[in-house]
């Protein structure tokens, strides 16, 4: 790890200047779950830490316009157990509960959650090229080890996914993200906020160096209160996902009237499965139709390899996932523990 | 059993009695090597090499030292003695010199004044390599074109076993191909420790470690001095289960402290440390078994190939081990097995819990199941018909003296009342609190597995253990204190010592001397037997002290001390033959049945075990509650094999090391276990004692997989088995990677 400086910041403008000031080495920290990791193998070295933590964005509360507005500083156990996410959002709060463990959530954010890196093994070990890491170097995942990552939406160049369970329920939830730049505020729609690696794998999102996440915002949406999130992981806690599903249903008499599916663990960035939605919107609400709306989006998917087995691990996961919104069976995972 | 209560130690043999170390541990407490700390030391760090196989042409440590803070850069040029070391062939550089055989592989060090400075300094550490075309598949490792790894060539041992008919043949044959991918002893306390140079011009060493002696002898070895001025003393020890029988930074920081005239501390990290130890033998077993309609068996065949890795290591008595537990703990007329450990590119395998029979027990086990099927029988069934006894012998020839109570076990667990149906509890379900299924497309299935496995060291070796006893009267009370060199590496070894002098002296209060090297060397705490050897020596210098008081009173000492030490030994074994790998190899063997319940979710291939039902016989439980940890540990580290944990190495290269992406059981993933604990007393073990810590690892893992396929229907022919080996469109990478 190289030597670097520890400021924490008090507020935002305080905090965007001092990243101007050493835009080649700052970095902010969140909860440092991520970063400090990255840190200690070499990945990550910033000259210049600025902690923003302390910054006054520590608050869920309702939004001008209806909706939740969430501080990017807020921890992701205090999220998850927030009345509001977990009466009208319980996609959000079961998605929290489903990363990491209890100690890690205490500690992460919600601005550091989003921005979180991927978890490609070449782009954790510095002594393997990977053009995540060093643009150009060459991505050794596509010929090796490959079984983690993604399936929709990669280029030859990157064939990495986004790890955040948080970031697929923001996605299907359709929430903007508030940035302060050195330009002053603007407002990132997620999806949008992530970007796929084309030629540019290096870049996860399409911030600017020196933008400081300050809220999310979740718009009002009343199908959202019917919602799940489901994960499949290879040990019981405490894993990254294989595939995920995060989705809400409004469905009545049989028919889909309207629905939000986004998939997890397959791609570059958290997965809008607007195929899906649209294959699904204003059809019935059937088994079958949810089975050719996960056909629809999966048409898409080039898995690699050995990664193969996330196509009908996606579509089983959508499928069950609908059903059970449809149904109004199953327990309401963000009451579980970790 | 009753709960003792914590601090509370009192207990004899049989008595359960709590670990001293226990609540430390839980509650943080507990020094840990890696805790050590002496005021001026410096940090020791390790260059390790990227590649998995190239030539160096040179190590330019120039920049290193030029970085302030750095005391010393040190290459394969600064090794005054012995330049290679390794536990039974010699074969590793302390510092790669021109070749690098492994990722990782330590090619030069560094110390500072700080851990950061060293690391800083050691990435400016020049090595000039050619990279080579690593040699990584062990199906190649004995072809003409591959390159020869070491100058005797690829191969590190082949064990043949021979028995009876040459070419048997039988009603009922069944073959299978099985592989098993490369677990890791994932212990918590990384490689850490701490040299502080003496003034006679030796060193002393405080680690963490399993085998003081072995330890000494191959750093004075690589320092150049008389074991003597070498002195090791254990640190607090974090996990062991094999991965500290092999140096990691012993000689490294002895060599920098010597060097620098200074103490020098290492301590590798987490991502480190899986490049710092050897992992579990990779295997490919090829078996076919006969047997008569009625399922009996008439003979195994067995071709394993082990992939040691690198470097030797232990290979050559894992592959001894895979090759003696072939065919099971089963009565078998007709052997042919051959055992292969081979070198590659990979990374260096050695000692892990079970120790060639967890390969072994994969393979034979999941073969005893097809049998069953074959011969339309019940899988407990089969292995009762089949099942060793005392008066049996193995397939080696050697006859069993001692209680071998297999076909009891199985009845055991196979006689549990099965767990109740599905609960509505998501943790209960396969995928847990993910949420992936509410009992759609849920399975279930039963499976068993029973190992064998062999107790204390083998095939001739002079396996002893030494202690020392003192007794002695202090504050009007007798107290005895006890020196060995035995480690305590987290299996409850320091209450056992204490147990066997409460019971033979009577005394009550009995100190345990922390373990060094002052006293004869004790053996590995490893192949199930440090409580075998270390009672054995405990009790016979026991033994000699109660002459020595002739009947009179301990209390009535006075200033008299009683001391008294013995160098204990096991009964002898023999080699095995080298062509038809007969012999009196193993000194004990011990025996567990597994029989698992699990819950299948079929559309997503994932597992959750839904109950492990246990039994063993352990001869005589020295401290029942130590007994209980050992099986729900070992049972644990099984459970891991079979569905998660694997060192992902893709061209000689680990993908995965870290506790974040190499996957262990949490407590989620346990089920609840029963447990049957026989004490069948083996007439030739002290107190009848039978070696523990290694049979639940061995049975669990073939029990669970067995289990899967049973709901499943697949093949599995594969640890650990993933989801996409269950999901019907995963098809096509059954037989993994
Ligand atoms: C063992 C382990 C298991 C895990 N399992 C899961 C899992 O199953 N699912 C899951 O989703 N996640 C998982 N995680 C990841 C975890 O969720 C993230 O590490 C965490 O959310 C990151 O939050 P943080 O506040 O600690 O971020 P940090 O580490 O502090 O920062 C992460 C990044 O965000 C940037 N950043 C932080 N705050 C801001 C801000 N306000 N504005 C702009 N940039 C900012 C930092 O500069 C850095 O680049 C796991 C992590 C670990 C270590
Ligand atoms: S997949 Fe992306 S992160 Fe992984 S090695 Fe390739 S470029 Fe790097």
């Amino acid at each position: 790890m190289r030597p670097f400086t520890f400021v924490r910041a008090i507020d935002a403008d305080q905090a965007v200047a001092g990243y101007a000031r050493e835009p080649e080495w700052a970095m902010y920290l969140g909860g440092g779950t991520n970063l400090v990791d990255l840190m200690r193998l070499g990945v990550a070295e910033p000259g210049l830490l600025i902690d923003v933590t302390r910054l006054p964005y520590d608050r869920v509360e309702e939004a001008p316009g209806g909706g939740l507005r969430i501080g990017a500083a807020v921890r992701n156990s205090d999220l998850a157990a927030d009345p509001a996410v977990r009466r009208d959002y319980p996609v959000l709060a079961a998605a929290l509960l489903a990363g990491a463990s209890g100690q890690l959530r205490n500690q992460a954010t919600v601005g550091g959650n989003l921005l979180q890196r991927t978890r490609c093994g070449y782009f954790q070990d510095v002594t393997k090229p990977c053009n995540k890491r060093r643009s150009g170097s060459g991505c050794p995942a596509v010929e090796g080890d490959h079984r983690n990552l993604a399936i929709l939406g990669h280029s030859e160049h990157c064939v990495a996914t986004h790890p955040s369970d948080m970031a697929v329920a923001l996605t299907a939830l359709g929430a903007t993200v508030h940035v302060r730049g050195r330009a002053g505020e603007r407002i990132v729609p997620m999806p949008g906020l992530h970007r796929l690696p084309g030629d540019e794998p290096d870049r996860d999102t399409v911030l600017d160096p020196g933008d400081l996440i300050t809220a999310v915002e979740l718009p009002p949406l009343e199908l959202a209160a019917r919602s799940r999130y489901r994960k499949v992981r290879e040990r019981a806690s405490f894993a990254f996902a294989l595939v995920s599903v995060a989705a809400a249903l409004d469905a009545e008499d049989g028919a889909v009237r309207d629905c939000r599916i986004a998939l997890g663990g397959v791609a570059h960035v958290p997965w809008r499965a607007e195929a899906a939605e649209e294959e699904l919107r204003g059809g019935p609400a059937t088994d079958d139709a949810f089975r050719a709306a996960a056909d629809a989006e999966l048409a898409a998917a080039r898995p690699l390899r050995d990664n193969g087995y996330k196509v009908p691990l996606a579509r089983e996961l959508i499928v069950r996932t609908l059903a059970e919104l449809r149904d109004g069976t199953g327990a309401d995972a963000s009451g579980g523990t970790p | 059993m009753t709960t003792p209560r914590v601090g509370e130690r009192t207990g004899r043999i049989g008595d359960s009695t709590a670990r001293p170390d226990g609540t430390p541990k839980v509650t943080g407490a507990f020094a840990f090597s890696s805790d050590l700390y002496l005021t001026g030391m410096l940090w020791g760090v390790t260059v390790r090499a990227p590649h998995p196989r190239a030539e160096i042409h040179g190590v330019d440590v120039g920049p290193a030292l030029a970085v302030r803070g750095v005391a010393a850069a040190l290459t394969a040029e600064d090794v005054p003695g012995r330049a290679v070391y390794g536990l039974d062939v010699p074969d590793q550089p302390v510092l790669a010199r021109d070749t690098v055989r492994y990722q990782g592989e330590p090619v030069a060090l560094v110390a500072a004044d700080h851990p950061e400075t060293a690391r800083r300094a050691a990435a400016e550490v020049a090595v000039d390599y050619t990279v080579l075309e690593p040699l990584t598949d062990p199906r190649r490792a004995l072809d003409d074109g591959s390159p020869q790894l070491h100058p005797g060539g690829n191969l590190v041992r082949h064990v043949p076993i021979r028995r009876g008919d040459p070419q048997p043949t039988a009603e009922v044959v069944v073959t299978g191909e099985y592989t098993v991918g490369m677990q890791d002893q994932a212990f918590l306390g990384p490689e850490s420790g701490l040299a502080v140079p003496a003034a006679d011009g030796g060193v002393d060493l405080y680690i963490a470690t399993q085998w003081l002696h072995v330890d000494r002898d191959q750093v004075a070895a690589a320092l150049g001095l008389a074991p003597e001025l070498v002195r090791l003393h254990l640190s607090g020890v974090g996990g062991a289960f094999g991965a500290r029988e092999d140096l990691s930074m012993q000689i490294h920081a002895c060599l920098l402290a010597l060097r620098t005239g200074r103490p020098v501390k290492m301590v590798y990290s987490r991502e480190e440390s899986f490049f710092g130890h050897v992992h579990r033998h990779p295997a490919i077993l090829r078996y076919e078994h006969g047997a008569t309609r009625e399922g009996r068996l008439v003979y195994v065949k067995a071709e394993i190939l082990l992939d040691g890795g690198a470097y030797a290591s232990t290979s050559q008595a894992v592959a001894g081990n895979a090759a003696t537990h072939a065919a099971g703990p089963y009565e078998v007329p007709n052997a042919h097995v051959d055992v292969y450990a081979l070198y590659t590119n990979n990374p260096p395998c050695g000692a892990m819990r079970g120790f060639g029979a967890v390969q072994a027990c994969f393979g034979y086990e999941s073969q005893m199941d097809r049998l069953a099927a074959a011969c339309g029988l019940d899988p407990a069934e089969i292995r009762i018909r089949n099942a060793m006894r005392e008066g049996s012998a193995a397939i080696t020839g050697q006859v069993l003296d001692f209680p071998a109570p297999v076909a009891e076990l199985v009845r055991r667990v196979r006689d549990r009342p099965l767990p109740p149906q599905r609960s509505t509890d998501l943790r209960a379900m396969p995928g847990g609190v993910g949420g992936t299924t509410h009992g759609e497309d849920v399975v279930r299935g039963v499976g068993y597995g029973v190992s064998i496995k062999n107790v204390c060291f083998s095939e001739g070796f002079d396996d002893f253990a030494t202690a020392r006893v003192r007794l002695e009267v202090t504050g009007g009370e007798p107290v005895a204190t006890v020196f060995t060199a035995a480690c305590e590496v987290g299996q409850g070894l320091v209450t056992v010592q204490e147990q066997v002098v409460r019971t033979e002296l009577g005394v009550d209060r009995v100190m345990i001397a922390p373990a060094d090297t002052s006293v004869g060397g004790a053996g590995s705490s490893s192949a199930s037997r440090q409580t075998y050897m270390t009672t054995g020596a405990v009790r016979a210098a026991c033994a000699k002290v109660r002459d020595r008081l002739a009947g009179r009173d301990p209390a009535s000492l006075g200033d008299e001390v009683i001391d008294a030490t013995v160098e204990w030994r096991h009964r002898p074994t023999s080699p095995l033959d080298p062509v038809t790998g007969q012999g009196f190899a193993h000194v004990q063997y011990a025996f567990a049945a597994h029989r698992a319940v699990v819950d299948v979710d079929l559309g997503l291939g994932l597992v959750k075990v839904v109950e492990l039902a246990t039994a063993q016989d352990v001869g005589k439980a020295v401290n029942p509650l130590a007994v209980a940890g050992q099986i729900h540990g070992g049972s644990a580290q099984g459970l891991g094999l079979a569905l998660m944990e694997e060192i992902q190495v893709r061209d000689g290269e680990i993908v995965n090391p870290s506790f974040t992406d190499y996957l262990i059981p949490t407590v989620l993933d346990m089920p609840p276990m029963s447990l049957d604990v026989l004490e069948l007393a083996d007439p030739n073990a002290p107190y009848g004692v039978r070696g523990v810590g290694e049979p639940p690892t061995i049975s669990s893992t073939p029990a669970i997989v067995a289990a899967v396929r049973a709901a499943t229907g697949r093949n599995l022919n594969r640890v650990p088995v993933r989801p996409e080996h269950i999901t019907a469109e995963g098809l096509s990478v059954e037989a993994g990677r």
